[in-house]
């Protein structure tokens, strides 16, 4: 070995590069949150009465759409009232001009459960009058490693968003809610 | 006459052929039980009930590749180096099957995976692989490459350690077949592999430097 040094430090500088690329990852994926809960289903909070004039001064930030969003997305997934039992998907949907929740919007959602793959176990809902959506499926399984949960909304009066985010095995429950936008 | 010559020149390994029938034989039986052992917990996991054809095979290469990884560096000795250079060609084409396996599964997840926005143990099998990649190229190029003896071994010794220690973290974040039982087996793999490599290379040195005991 004529130039050790020289092999130490190529070796050192792959060693640091290698340590950077995993640290700068996010360790579910980029912007994928854990949104699980286990335990009794907590009754969903009313939203908070405000006069008018206040309403429309506030202003929510738009969900946007995070990488992998859209795996394993097929338009138009059928409407379903369950897609199983044993675990409970539930969010707020509200658009960003006001903070009002939203009614009667289609909300899609799929994933991986005991019963078959994200392109099999995929339904669409739609928001109630207090802006809010939920369906039962069953019990996720790992998609690539983790259990997902994709949730999209693709119609045509708002701006679309397809967000994907994690559970953890053992949950029973994911709360994911979207602030849409106008569309362009 | 070549009999006569062949009987007088004393023999040249001092292993006796039962010893060397029985250590034969605990190595392949290790390495049976390292490989089936992972297996069979991985295929009989309950996340893998209705699992399409991919997934069982992406997760049978994966878990083989992984014990294959494990036992490399007790290869690695001048005895053992045609099996052990065997045994690499096969690891990297478990990794294949595993990977290729993977895109059928899933396309979009397979790429998001492998993107710069994939989850980190994807990141991990990622650079796990491309070091395995570049650990058997090292091993088929040894004789052709510019390069010293000594910065070859420190080379393969180095890329060999990050295939194991990243291919293994990656089976032991991901969710799925090797849970429970399945992490502390992984983890014994792990430590195994990594132990082997320091081990491979002081078993060389000390041969080299003629001070290896007899066996």
């Amino acid at each position: 070995m004529r130039r050790p040094w020289l092999l130490a430090l190529v070796l050192a500088v792959v060693t640091i590069g290698t340590v950077v690329a995993l640290v700068d990852s996010e360790t579910s994926g980029t912007g994928a949150e854990n949104v699980g809960e286990s335990g009794p289903e907590p009754a969903a909070r009313p939203e908070p009465q405000r006069e008018d004039q206040e309403r429309t001064k506030r202003r929510c930030r738009a969900t946007k759409s995070n990488p992998g969003g859209t795996n394993n997305y097929i338009p138009d997934a059928p409407r379903r009232d369950s897609l199983g039992s044993g675990f409970v998907i539930t969010g707020l949907v509200r658009f960003t001009d006001g903070c009002r929740p939203l009614e009667g919007v289609r909300i899609q959602v799929w994933l991986a459960t005991e019963t078959g793959g994200e392109q099999d176990n995929r339904a669409s809902v739609r928001t109630g009058s207090d802006g809010r959506y939920r369906i039962e499926t069953a019990p996720t399984v790992p998609q690539f490693g983790e259990p997902n949960i994709h949730v999209g909304y693709d119609d045509r009066e708002y701006g679309e968003v397809f967000i994907r985010r994690v559970v953890d095995l053992d949950d029973e429950r994911a709360a994911v809610d979207l602030t849409l936008a106008r569309g362009d | 006459m070549s009999s006569t010559l062949t009987m007088s020149v004393p023999r040249s390994t001092s292993r006796l052929p039962a010893v060397t029938d029985r250590r034969t034989l605990a190595l392949g039986t290790a390495t049976v039980v390292v490989a089936a052992l992972p297996v069979a917990l991985a295929l009989t996991d309950r996340h893998l009930a209705g699992a399409s054809t991919a997934l069982v095979l992406s997760t049978t290469a994966g878990t083989l590749a992984v014990s294959a990884l494990a036992v490399q560096p007790l290869l690695a000795r001048r005895r053992r180096i045609a099996r052990h250079q065997m045994l690499g060609c096969v690891a990297l084409g478990l990794v294949l099957v595993h990977v290729a396996a993977l895109f059928v599964e899933s396309p979009g997840d397979a790429w998001f995976a492998i993107s710069p926005d994939g989850p980190t143990r994807a990141r991990m099998a990622l650079i796990a692989t491309v070091a395995l990649f570049g650990v058997v190229a090292l091993g088929a190029l040894r004789t052709r490459l510019p390069i010293s003896a000594g910065t070859w071994r420190v080379v393969h010794a180095y890329l060999a350690v990050m295939v194991i220690a990243l291919g293994i973290a990656h089976a032991v974040l991901t969710d799925g077949a090797l849970d429970d039982a399945g992490t502390p087996i992984l983890a014994i793999l792990g430590v195994v592999g990594l132990l082997g490599v320091p081990a491979a290379h002081v078993a060389r040195t000390r041969r080299a430097r003629g001070r290896a005991p007899s066996e």
